[in-house]
């Protein structure tokens, strides 16, 4: 089932920096191409997330940009010709820093959203 | 970002392009797998992926200099946009252009003249003085003498220093010849008083004032000219007509004064006014000095004239013969005083210049309008797919920024060409406007007033349109209205004081030109065609009787000359600023001493009036007879005899003038003639009383030569001054000029003005037309579908064209209305520019009206031509 277009007021943005950790998340398990990384983030999250499949692209651009994935062309198990992304040393690191200050700002607002205060 | 990176980048663009691509192709096959085909795996694989082109162009900002670059990009893309639309771009362009440069260059003029401090030490407390004359109704400055002179310099409290001054052109001789140099007499602490001192020698010092010190300081211009820069020249010894005189000192080269043109190129000390046997230094009534002071720390400009004032009293009691009247100072800003005459004009083109930039302003407004309300559909489409309000805005925001900026550069150059015009063309005696630079200042203000009403007038159309929604737009865009109506208010609004400032500029331009056509119409009362005039600097040492005899000789031998028709000498030459009055005293009419009439003083040689072409009215002209051994007789003029004589054959009647040469002192002069009234100091003024002594019985001058020609007086010179020449080597002659450049340089200032009005109010109506035409195009162009339905539903052409010349019309007449009750009111403000014209002459208004009216008229036709010609059809199937 293809994302469905929803209507902007329906819409829930990705906070800032979320679709580049998830990117980052998935290169750690193994590198991907575009498309694989699209197709991965979907199932994962069971569709969940609503991500529009070429907002990828610029985020890619910008790790690149920043070192912390970099990317090579391959042949894919398919046969076909991609652009293969892997995490650096670098992307590493920042995805460890990302990951646990979402964790902090996560455990901050489940307190808050929590009903019965300790 | 290195620049290997720059170089990398359009690998990685393409490299994006190509994995976006790849990712379409993969995504398509799968969808092909699940069963789609290949149309519907292709749209669904883009539909999910969102848009191409936007996502592209954000991954590759990825990589951008955020900002800068996406303003290149911008800059690029709007450059494009005016390259497209080159008439409106050029239009814009052009009007601020025009409004730039004229705004700045005249701006400059005015900063010049009016603002700029004068260029000495604590201008501020430079101050005119000049003693008030209360015989008249009306008090009058007049000219301090030197012993007043002297006593106000000793007895005053409130200047720190009081000097005097006095023009007096000398005759300088060097191994080559001689030649004419402009002069100043001065006291010895003029340069002390404006706080200048000299780059070489000594000041002056107050031993210079007594006889036998006869010292000059010499001006740089006159140092490097005629001595080479010569470092020794301090102490060293010239000639100035016939006498030594030893250099005290060379003046800094910006030093200048008094601010005149010529500009003094020497400044003598008091001595040689002190040595004559009745020295000029002794005589209280001979009232010709110019007089500065520096006003002491602290001190009013009214404190020192209730001071100055105190002393003019007392000397007025104490020297009742000479200072009667004289009973006041008159004390104001060395600034003031200079700059008070041109202040009106200046004013004047300040305010017009300012209206230009209004005009200006409004014009590109609406042209912006008008351009932004085609555009919404171009807005609404990018909106559609994609673009950011703020995208949007900052796209027109670049456009507007960019058509300024072109705008500004084409004025920048305007200004520089117009200010270099206009100082040539400038008048010479407004004072310090030869000095006039490009004022930066003023330049970056008249910018920013163009940038912002560009960007505010540019950005606001596609504000509006952002606000709705792309499909409201799209669809109004390209069907009926674009604007909406507050946007045409305001457009309607512009072009009405587009009207309106125009038809104020064109009705002051009118009322001035009128008033010029009735200046030049003046009859001065003398023929100025064919007449060439020249001044022949005749040693002041020779006895009287040998410089009357140089005269005749000389005149003798130029009347012999081929193409002169006739020639003669006479003094002062009619719109040449030199005059003098003097005191008479009428035969049985006694009056106390010290309330003598003042009289205006004329010399004349026998010929002067038939050669000028001054008529006799009753009596006689002046001849041979009256030489230098005949009775002394006089001549008078008409307004003479009407104030002095009324009623009575003022032939015969008997004056005591009070001047003379050595021969004749003062003797009782004879009436023998009465001549037309002519204007000696402008068009405009009144003639006043005058009378003439024939220059055989007054050698007090060298007279100016006048010799009427057969043809081009001009080409005559050459052959006069050989003459001259042949007669004695060693006579400059000087102050060479027809009598036409006369007449034509007293009026050069209204001239000036009218020239300069005139252009403004040209620029006017064309950037009044120019806003109505743009108006009713976009009106048109706007209604097309209202007047194809209209034709369609049996409208005739000539309803069409109708419709759009009454809209036309309705505006242009609520402008001109405007203007013409603002004028009505404003036009008082001009009223003592205009000679002979009231501020609302009706004809002007009447015609000022007309023209404009006839301008709309031709600026709607264009538009309302082409909505007539409309094939309604066409149109409404286009529609």
């Amino acid at each position: 089932m293809p994302m469905t277009n929803l209507n902007k007021a329906d819409q829930r943005d990705l906070f800032r920096g979320a679709l580049e950790m998830m990117i980052l998340r998935s290169l750690l398990r193994e590198p991907m191409h575009g498309y694989a990384l699209v197709q991965h983030i979907k199932q994962r999250s069971n569709e969940l997330l609503q991500v529009e499949e070429g907002s990828l692209y610029p985020a890619l651009q910008r790790m690149l940009r920043e070192g912390l994935v970099k990317a090579e062309w391959e042949i894919s198990a398919s046969n076909r010709k991609v652009r293969t992304y892997r995490i650096t040393p670098a992307g590493k690191k920042h995805l460890e820093r990302e990951i646990s200050s979402f964790e902090r700002m996560l455990a901050g607002i489940t307190r808050v959203l929590s009903p019965n205060e300790t | 970002m290195t620049i290997k990176q720059f170089f990398l980048r359009r690998r990685i663009y393409d490299e994006l392009t190509e994995e976006i691509r790849q990712h379409l192709d993969e995504k398509t096959e799968e969808l092909m797998r699940e069963g789609m085909s290949r149309e519907e795996a292709e749209y669904a694989a883009r539909r999910d992926f969102g848009n191409v082109t936007r996502i592209e162009e954000r991954g590759r900002e990825a990589w951008m200099w955020p900002l800068i670059e996406s303003l290149w990009a911008d800059a690029r893309y709007a450059v494009r946009q005016l390259v497209k639309n080159f008439g409106f771009a050029a239009t814009a362009i052009i009007t601020l252009a025009l409004g730039i440069g004229a705004t700045t260059a005249i701006f400059s003029l005015v900063e010049a003249v009016l603002l700029r401090p004068l260029p000495f030490p604590e201008p501020d407390r430079l101050v005119w003085i000049d003693q008030q004359d209360h015989s008249l109704p009306g008090v009058a400055p007049e000219s301090l003498s030197y012993p007043d002179y002297f006593d106000w310099r000793a007895q005053n409290h409130t200047l720190s220093g009081i000097a005097s001054y006095v023009g007096s052109g000398v005759i300088f001789q060097n191994p080559s010849g001689s030649e004419r140099v402009e002069a100043q007499i001065v006291s010895a602490n003029f340069f002390d008083v404006l706080g200048v001192g000299p780059v070489l020698g000594r000041d002056f010092q107050w031993t210079d004032e007594k006889p036998g010190n006869r010292v000059v300081m010499l001006s740089y211009a006159f140092w490097q000219s005629q001595f080479g820069a010569a470092k020794d020249i301090s102490g060293k010894t010239i000639r100035l007509d016939g006498h030594n005189y030893t250099v005290a000192g060379v003046m800094p080269k910006e030093f200048r004064f008094p601010l005149e043109t010529p500009a003094p190129l020497l400044w003598k000390s008091l001595a040689e006014e002190a040595e004559d046997k009745d020295p000029q230094t002794g005589q209280r009534g001979f009232d010709v000095l110019g007089v500065i002071g520096r006003l002491k720390p602290g001190v009013t400009v009214e404190q020192a004239k209730a001071d100055l004032s105190l002393i003019a009293d007392n000397l007025a009691r104490q020297y009742p013969d000479s200072n009667k009247q004289y009973t006041s100072a008159l004390v104001e800003p060395e600034l003031e005083h200079m700059i008070g005459d041109t202040r009106p004009a200046m004013h004047m083109l300040f305010a017009a210049v300012m209206l230009v930039l209004l005009l200006v302003c409004a014009n590109v407004a609406g042209l912006l309008l008008a351009r932004g309300s085609r555009r919404t559909a171009e807005f609404a489409l990018r909106a559609a797919v994609g673009a950011s309000r703020a995208a949007i805005v900052r796209q027109l925001l670049v456009e507007s920024v960019i058509l300024s900026l072109c705008g500004g550069a084409a004025g920048v150059a305007l200004a520089f060409g117009l200010l270099r015009a206009i100082l040539k063309i400038m008048p010479l005696d407004i004072p310090r406007i030869q000095g006039a630079t490009l004022d930066m200042g003023v330049l970056l203000f008249v910018l920013a007033v163009s940038l912002v009403s560009g960007i505010l007038f540019g950005v606001l159309p596609a504000w509006r349109t952002s606000r709705r929604t792309p499909v409201t737009a799209l669809r109004e865009g390209t069907r009926t209205v674009a604007g909406g109506r507050g946007q045409n208010r305001i457009h309607n609004s512009l072009v009405i004081a587009q009207t309106a400032i125009g038809m104020v500029l064109l009705i002051s331009s009118g009322l001035l030109t009128r008033s010029f056509i009735r200046i030049v119409n003046v009859d001065p009362g003398f023929d100025s065609k064919h007449l060439l005039t020249s001044r022949v600097g005749v040693s002041s040492d020779l006895k009287h009787d040998q410089h009357y005899l140089f005269f005749q000789q000389m005149l003798d031998r130029i009347r012999a000359l081929p193409g002169v028709e006739s020639a003669s000498a006479g003094w002062p030459l009619p719109m040449s600023h030199s005059n003098a009055t003097v005191g008479i005293d009428i035969q049985g009419r006694p009056v106390a001493k010290g309330d003598e009439p003042n009289e205006s003083l004329g010399l004349a040689m026998p010929g002067y009036f038939e050669t000028m072409h001054i008529p006799l009215m009753a009596g006689r002209n002046l001849g041979p007879q009256d030489g230098l051994s005949g009775p002394p007789t006089m001549v008078i003029n008409q307004a003479f005899a009407k104030k002095y004589f009324p009623g009575v054959n003022p032939i015969g009647q008997h004056i005591q003038v009070g001047i003379g040469d050595d021969v004749f002192e003062h003797p009782m002069r004879e009436v023998v003639g009465v001549i037309g009234d002519i204007k000696h100091k402008g068009l405009t003024d009144d003639a006043d009383p005058q009378m003439y002594l024939p220059y055989a019985q007054a050698v007090i001058t060298n007279p100016y030569l006048v010799v009427r020609t057969n043809a081009d007086p001009a080409a005559m010179q050459s052959a006069i001054d050989a003459t001259i020449h042949g007669l004695d080597k060693g006579v400059p002659v000087y102050q060479v000029s027809t009598m036409e450049d006369y007449l034509s340089k007293s009026v050069a200032e209204p001239r000036f003005q009218v020239f300069l009005l005139t252009c403004f109010a040209g620029i006017a109506l064309l950037l009044a037309a120019i806003g109505l035409y743009g108006l009713l195009s976009y009106m048109v162009t706007q209604r097309t579908l209202e007047i194809g339905l209209r034709m369609a539903l049996g409208a005739q052409r000539t309803d069409v064209l109708g419709m759009i010349i009454r809209r036309g019309l309705t505006l242009a007449l609520i402008g001109v209305g405007t203007g013409l009750a603002v004028s009505a009111v404003v036009m008082r403000l001009i009223a003592k520019m205009l000679f002979h014209t009231r501020p609302t002459d009706p004809l002007t208004f009447a015609a000022t009206a007309a023209l404009l009216l006839f301008v709309s008229i031709v600026s709607c036709s264009l538009p309302a031509y082409r909505a007539a010609r409309l094939d309604p059809m066409k149109t409404l199937r286009e529609q």
